[in-house]
């Protein structure tokens, strides 16, 4: 998630570049083309092909195939990195030319569509299981056949981040409920300062930060016409009504969001651990607390974000079962809480997590989300897409004054 | 007789026209003929090979099941017309069309008679001419990329530069909601595209003004024409042929403009900015519907064409005359 | 307007008003690049805080973008370069044919010309990279000089042609009784009339070129030709929280495309057709 959400940003400046082309073929040519080969061959090299192009992370993620490759005797790893928005184009570029990498980086929410194309093999085949993992990673990257593609060793959410200096001075404490929301929200609105921001563009980011209010509500994702998903609708409706968050929001990407908590126009926003490197680069003293419940006692539901590797089909039966290694490699627990503290993740093997929040005490609060997190494809699957484009333009009506709450998923089409 | 050929003020236009067989010359005719090939050869199959097949496999494509799945698996079942049907009968495709007009009709209106103006302005000689022209096509160098974010900077409701401006000026009370309000978003779109064209159109336009000789407007003068009235007996007729090939070319360029909306909007708030370029692009690249995506381009290409076809109409009538 | 008319009377006292509004409609019509250029000096980094003039302006920003970009800078040059020749090669003597000889086809071909600007240019990204696959011009330098040609080959025959329509045939069958071929007629004669649409449609070819961002991230997969627009885009995934350096980035690309438009600005206004067909 996290490089992907931030390079969304980027997308959006750079619209074109999600054009990307439908017969594209390879890049990197073909070392592991659909030759077949022989399970026993030896494997002196393997493909892969993931979206961190962020520093420090690049650097991480290589240093971390690098030594993984090592340790299971593959001597080179020839790594590429593509900006977040253009991955899936050069997934299908290299799948019309036939030149998968071996090893496949996906967010979350994409595995279960490449996987239904058959371009993935389940991870079953080598033996690999994911007993023991958080069940919002695994409903994720399971496919509508019951099998497991992926192996995602880190996860996040969005949350509420605060300005601890602005909430102290105005005698606030971070929100637990719906009514603390507003009323904190409200308090904080002054001058060219809103109380609140959140994200509520006409694309995939506007649904999934929309999913803590709606699931935290009982809202569910297979049935929108609920008076669940139309209270959510209305606690957004409300925000900005109140003048408490800028009408700017149906506009506002996660990264504009945080732009706007760094320059002080927002006291809270409703964003993800990804965005902490340029909170800190801008000396920001922030806390961080799980989003709020409509009444007392009601669960706190967070969306699963977080990548997962992958095995793609290349045919090489002796290469994909070293990618498979390798796959495992990256989700050995020290592994899993290196990359976690590296990367502001929160490991996905439930054991590790009483130990991450001793090491790293200020992501308690992401760890027990996470492994409670559900993921947006756990119920429909490759069917997801569709039903967040309904979601984003129900926001979108609603906000804009176009629809009212009870009627607003329908009029978008749900 | 108005297009730019009346320029010449020398012999008959038709005269040396070089003639179809009957004409002087009969020994070398065949090789002249095949040198005339020649010219356009190389032309010809520059826009087969980048052109041509393209859009044939577009209007094949339109009518595909093409998805995600045809990638990995080469299958792309013909569907007949369903593609088609899928993409009309969706809610906002009605929308998406009034949306494609408006933008084009208001895009190409304001960028024409703003670079219009800027043309007959600078047609007039004054110093530092040369260099602030070239200035004014500034807004073209930008990275796309920069140029949207850079105004979506500017137009911020609560702390971008020109509410905080207009207010401060008194020209507006309450911050207007440039792109966040659905009844104003598409006009904020389509002021930036403005602003993107008049380069455009400033260039060409100042270009066919320079080819209209001095000797007219003199002669014009002796007539009475001056001000408006030269403009409109002499500067416009002389203009017409670099006129419509503006016009042309901006509705052309501006029916498949994406760019700008993806940066600015998203086709948001609540799809008032949606237009078919950008469903076509939506379809095809968010949500792997090649085939819709497909379709509406090729409706979009049907609507330029319409345009193309006047343009030639009238462009054959000049000829004609 | 009436200055049209009066061009050469009243110019001397005229000139200078004249220039004076000159530079306020180009203020009005560049804010939008004064505040890339405020934003770029902002120390904070932030698109938001930003003030109306950069009090402290910090040159990190600057700094920044040409460590990491000045390489992508020279590649951008050269394509769009590369593609202002190849664009002009071909379409003047198409232009020009279309303008002067009588085919009975020119509309058709006309038609063909005008369709291939509608096709949004992604299709054709798609449809070439199997090609250039296939003849090896993925990430080289050619490849994207021949892709950008197409927007730029169409553009500069529709252009260049409506001006040809207005060379006097009467300028050219002069020096064909001299003795002159269709070839050399046509480059001894017509182009050197012709100099401002040449110029003109080398001038947008170079700009389609320069701003081209499709293509590059299409039709390049290694990082190796790296233009600046494709630069920008990864320079912005990397550092979205510093606008500063962003922007200053973008300030650099617009530079050197500065530079060709004031140089080539200088040519247009000579007025080269007016004088030769006077």
């Amino acid at each position: 998630m996290i490089t992907k959400l931030v390079s969304k940003r980027v997308a959006t400046f750079a619209a074109l570049a999600a054009l990307a082309p439908l017969s594209l073929a390879a890049c990197g040519g073909g070392s592991s083309g659909s030759s077949g080969g022989d399970a026993s061959a030896t494997v002196d090299t393997l493909k892969v092909l993931d979206y961190y192009t962020d520093e420090p992370g690049k650097t991480q993620i290589g240093d971390m195939l690098t030594a993984c490759g090592t340790s299971i005797g593959v001597g080179t790893i020839e790594r590429e990195a593509v900006p977040g928005p253009t991955l899936i184009q050069k997934v299908l570029q290299q799948a019309s030319s036939k030149s998968l990498p071996d090893v496949l980086m996906l967010d979350n929410p994409d595995i279960q569509q490449i996987a239904d194309t058959g371009a993935l093999a389940p991870l079953g085949d080598f033996g690999i299981t994911a007993d023991g993992y958080a069940p919002g990673p695994v409903a994720a990257a399971t496919g509508a056949d019951g099998k497991l593609y992926g192996l995602q060793p880190g996860a996040n959410t969005i949350a509420i981040f605060y300005r601890k200096d602005v909430l102290e001075k105005a005698g606030v404490t971070p929100p637990t409920t719906w009514a603390e929301l507003r009323t904190a929200a409200k308090k904080l609105t002054v001058g060219k300062q809103y109380g609140f921001a959140f994200n509520a563009t006409a694309d995939y980011e506007g649904a999934w930060q929309f999913l803590p209010a709606m699931w935290s509500n009982g809202g569910d994702e297979t049935d929108l016409k609920t008076p669940q998903v139309a209270g959510a609708l209305q606690l957004w409706k409300d925000l900005v009504d109140d003048g408490s968050a800028s009408k700017s929001v149906v506009n506002w990407k996660q990264s504009d969001v945080n732009d706007q908590f760094i320059a002080g126009n927002a006291a809270m926003m409703l964003n993800g651990p990804w965005q902490e490197p340029a909170l800190d680069k801008a000396k920001v003293d922030y806390g961080v607390v799980p989003f709020p419940v409509d009444q007392a006692g009601q669960a706190s539901v967070a969306p699963l974000g977080g990548e997962a590797w992958t095995v793609p089909m290349t045919g090489d039966q002796a290469k994909m079962a070293k990618a498979a290694e390798l796959v495992k490699c990256m989700n050995t627990d020290a592994n899993q809480l290196l990359r976690a503290k590296q990367g502001g993740l929160v490991p996905t093997k439930l054991a590790l997590a009483d130990q991450f929040k001793t090491e790293v005490p200020k992501m308690a609060g992401f760890t027990d989300a996470v492994a409670q997190a559900r993921a947006r494809t756990g119920k429909l699957g490759a069917k997801w897409p569709d039903t967040a484009k309904i979601i984003y333009t129900g926001v979108q009506l609603v906000l804009t004054g176009q629809a009212a709450p009870a009627d607003a998923m329908a009029k978008a089409g749900g | 007789m108005s297009d730019t050929k009346t320029l010449a003020p020398a012999p008959p236009r038709d005269a040396p026209a070089p003639r179809p067989p009957t004409a002087r010359r009969s020994g070398s005719r065949r090789l002249e003929e095949i040198t005339k090939i020649l010219f356009v050869v190389p032309a010809g199959l520059a826009i087969v090979a980048l052109f041509g097949y393209p859009v044939v496999k577009n209007v094949v494509m339109g009518f595909q099941d093409y998805g995600l799945k045809t990638f990995f698996t080469g299958k792309a079942p013909f569907v007949g017309l369903s593609n088609y049907v899928a993409v009309v009968s969706d809610d906002v495709f009605s929308k998406a069309v009034v949306n494609t007009a408006l933008f084009t009709l208001g895009s190409i209106l304001g960028q024409f008679v703003i670079g219009m103006l800027l043309a007959l302005f600078f047609h007039q000689s004054f110093p530092l001419n040369g260099v602030l022209r070239a200035l004014f096509l500034l807004p073209w160098l930008l990275p796309l990329i920069v140029g949207s974010a850079a105004w979506r900077a500017i137009l911020e409701q609560d702390s971008g530069i020109l509410n905080v401006t207009l207010q401060n000026l008194g020209v507006i009370d309450g911050p207007v909601p440039w792109l966040t309000s659905p009844s104003v978003a598409l006009v904020s779109v389509i002021l930036v595209n403005i602003w993107l064209g008049i380069p455009f159109n400033l260039t060409l336009l100042y270009s066919g003004l320079q080819a209209i000789p001095d000797e007219l407007y003199e002669a014009g003068a002796l007539d009475g024409a001056t001000g408006w009235r030269a403009f409109w007996s002499i500067t416009w007729p002389n203009l017409r042929a670099v006129v419509s090939v503006v016009l042309m070319l901006g509705v052309i360029y501006t029916l498949k403009v994406l760019d700008i909306i993806l940066g600015l909007t998203q086709g948001g708030p609540a799809n008032a900015t949606q237009t078919i370029a950008l469903q076509s692009y939506q379809r095809s690249f968010v949500e792997f519907k090649f085939g819709q995506g497909a379709a509406l381009s090729n409706i979009l290409i049907v609507i330029s064409l319409a345009f193309a076809i006047i343009y030639l109409r009238v462009n054959r009538r000049q000829v004609d005359e | 307007m009436s200055a049209i008319v009066s061009k050469g009377q009243a110019r001397h006292a005229r000139g200078p008003v004249r220039t004076a509004i000159a530079i306020v409609l180009l203020a009005l019509l560049l804010f939008p690049v004064y505040w890339m250029l405020n934003i770029s000096l902002q120390p904070s980094g932030n698109a938001l805080s930003g003030t109306f003039f950069p009090t402290h302006p910090s040159l990190d920003g600057y700094r920044a973008a040409i460590a990491d970009q000045g390489g992508h800078l020279v590649i951008s040059l050269v394509i769009a370069s590369g593609t202002v020749v190849l664009s002009l090669l071909v379409a003047a003597p198409c232009a020009y044919a279309l303008a002067q000889f009588r085919f009975r086809w020119i509309s058709w071909a006309l038609l063909a010309i005008l369709i291939s600007q509608m096709i949004p240019s992604i299709v054709i990204a798609n449809a070439l990279y199997t090609a250039y696959e296939r003849i090896g011009l993925l990430d080289s330098i050619p490849g994207l000089i021949v892709v950008n040609s197409a927007s730029g080959i169409p553009f500069g025959i529709l252009i260049m042609r409506s001006f040809m329509l207005g060379v006097p045939p009467s300028i050219v069958e002069a020096a064909r009784v001299d003795g002159a071929g269709l070839v050399r007629a046509f480059l001894s004669i017509v182009v050197p009339i012709s100099r401002n649409s040449l110029i003109t449609a080398g001038l947008f070819a170079f700009l389609f070129a320069w701003s081209d961002f499709i293509y590059a991230l299409t039709l390049t997969t290694k990082g190796q030709v790296v233009p600046v627009t494709l630069g920008i885009y990864t320079y912005l995934g990397a550092h979205i929280a510093n606008w500063s350096a962003v922007m200053a980035t973008a300030v650099l690309a617009s530079l050197p495309a500065i530079v060709l438009l004031v140089v080539a600005q200088r040519y247009i206004s000579a007025g080269a057709t007016g004088g030769a067909v006077k």
